[in-house]
């Protein structure tokens, strides 16, 4: 097992977030988080990825309890994530952005260089590597915040809503991008609100409403949950949907 | 092209300007002020590695100023036969310990309370050392009076100090330049970018902090040590007061915080400046200074908070965009 966690909760004040997500991941395996805004799953990242301690529960990576270790240490353990909003190194070339990232791995310049390299090749940045990285748009900046984070080699990616915003021809080429990364051996999870992202890629989905897990599964069957459906659009038309099968 | 030329002409410029003044009416005063303009430039080349490059505006750089400044007197003060210049690496020893204990807390502080914390820091200092008898309290503690040797660094022209603070400048600026295109300077802009996004990427974000305020310091001592030899004196003022640290800050950030010849480009301007309205306003200059200072603060924050090689880039792209 790559990743697993027990019982992870994580409470701001009396808000619950999070509550007892257990989620256990193969390597190799390709799994979906999904439900509606606030469901808790940015939450539940951020206490994979180390950004938040979570307020009970454990985390455990390649057999090792990390429930306490910093970001930066899980990072070198192999954890990557990318933010739903791209926090790019603005003055930054873009060359220079994803060796930030290769230097995990490459103390020398050179050979942070050669990887970033590497990296800007298998996402279509190359073209655009010496500008700086402000003048990029949203689709460039995903991409960018995805190839900063395979420059660290992970081997665990938690994608956050990378596909968010997208036009539907860069979300198919988004696509293609994501089964590339996913050939090179790297293990996904991935928080997404288009249904077609989740349906193409994956092959288990958990769903989270009020920051608890209510189904997981097979997505084509998760998706015609009465459940999952209810919390989506609400009690009624939860009913109707079940009414119309 | 003109992008490599250009920092050549640069150094052969300063390598030539003792010379290029000697014959004329006043060649001692603006030797002088060149040597002053160095030290400046070494200074807030120091300060730049962390206020710069890290992005942690710190105003408390007259400490390890201070102790580059004081403990070679002190040394010799306490063992006469001593050269000071064997102070030199002791200072810069005593800065970079100050800076760990300094910086294993601060850092946990952002932005404006960092800097707050650092303005703080330097005046407890300040005052601690303006009531240690043995620093000299809030008198001063002075070198060797005669030179016994050329190891006591005691010269009457200011040339020989120009061109030791110009080798000293070279090595900083080496360093500095070493440091921008190795890991640790990349870690450092991808700090000042964006910590969260930094430590997600595995930067130690306080360790690397932590080293960047280290060799800051020990730079900002050896300023410190070399303003001693060619001054022979220190006080509490001119070696830890608010204004040493002010100055650094100003002279980077009107040249360019963060970029390798920055601060050496706003000690080429802000120096002679200074020195033009100290010898026209006479002894009561330093309230102008202030009054300076103040200005050059308003008007980089207002027109451009990336100084002149900032404004330099920005309006040699528009004229290559034009032609």
């Amino acid at each position: 097992m790559l990743l697993e966690t027990q019982d992870v909760s994580k409470a701001f004040g009396g808000f619950v977030a999070l509550a007892e997500a257990s989620l256990a991941v193969e390597a190799g395996e390709i799994v979906g988080l999904i439900g509606p805004n606030g469901a808790g799953k940015s939450t539940f990242f951020n206490c994979i990825a180390g950004d938040l301690a979570p307020s009970g529960g454990r985390i455990r990576f390649d057999g090792v309890d990390v429930t306490e270790e910093p970001p930066e240490a899980r990072a070198l353990r192999g954890i990557g994530r990318t933010f739903q909003v791209p926090a790019t190194f603005e003055d930054m070339s873009i060359l220079e952005n994803v060796m930030v990232g290769a230097f995990l791995r490459h103390s020398q310049a050179r050979d942070a260089r050669t990887k970033a390299v590497e990296v800007l090749r298998l996402t279509g940045l190359e073209a655009q590597a010496r500008q700086p990285a402000r003048t990029l748009g949203t689709p460039g900046r995903k991409r960018l915040e995805i190839a900063r984070v395979l420059a660290t080699e992970p081997k665990l990616l938690l994608l956050d809503e990378a596909l968010a915003g997208l036009t539907p021809a860069e979300i198919q080429s988004a696509i293609a991008l994501v089964r590339k990364i996913h050939a090179l051996g790297i293990t996904i999870v991935i928080v997404e609100h288009i249904m077609e992202v989740i349906l193409t890629l994956t092959a288990r989905v958990l769903v989270f409403n009020q920051g608890r897990t209510i189904a997981q599964g097979r997505p084509q069957e998760v998706v015609s949950d009465p459940k999952v459906i209810e919390a989506y659009l609400g009690h009624q038309h939860g009913a109707r949907g079940r009414r119309r099968r | 092209m003109s992008a490599r030329w250009t920092p050549i002409a640069l150094w052969a410029a300063l390598l030539l300007f003792p010379i290029a003044v000697s014959t004329t009416d006043s060649a001692a005063f603006y030797q002088d002020v060149g040597a002053n303009l160095i030290l400046a430039a070494i200074a807030a080349s120091a300060w730049n590695i962390v206020g710069g490059y890290a992005g942690q505006v710190s105003v408390g750089h007259a400490i390890f100023f201070g102790a580059g400044a004081y403990v070679p007197l002190v040394i010799y003060n306490l063992w006469p036969a001593l050269p000071p210049l064997v102070g030199l690496p002791l200072g810069v020893v005593v800065a970079v310990l100050i800076a760990a204990g300094i910086g294993v807390p601060s850092f946990r502080l952002q932005g404006h309370y960092f800097s707050m914390a650092t303005i703080a820091v330097a005046e407890l200092v300040r005052l601690v050392v303006s009531n240690w008898d043995l620093l000299g309290a809030a008198i001063g503690i002075q070198g060797p009076a005669t030179p016994r040797g050329w190891w006591d660094l005691i010269f009457r022209s200011s040339v020989p100090y120009y061109y030791i603070f110009l080798g000293v400048l070279a090595l900083t600026l080496a360093i500095t330049s070493g440091m921008e295109r190795s890991r640790f300077g990349y870690y450092l802009r991808a700090i000042r970018a964006g910590e969260r996004a930094a430590r997600r990427l595995g930067v130690p974000v306080r360790r690397t902090q932590l080293k960047a305020l280290m060799l800051s310091a020990a730079h900002t001592a050896t300023a410190g040590s070399l303003y001693a030899f060619k001054l022979g004196f220190v006080n509490p003022e001119s070696g830890l007061g608010i204004l040493v640290s002010v100055q650094m800050i100003i002279v980077a950030a009107l040249g360019g915080a963060g970029t390798l010849y920055g601060p050496l480009i706003g000690a080429l301007i802000l120096i002679p400046l200074q020195s033009a309205t100290n010898t026209w306003f006479g002894g009561g200059g330093s309230g102008l200074t202030f009054i300076l200072y103040g200005g050059i603060i308003v008007i980089l924050a207002r027109f451009e908070p990336g100084g002149l090689l900032e404004l330099w880039r920005r309006l040699s792209a528009r004229v290559a965009r034009a032609a």
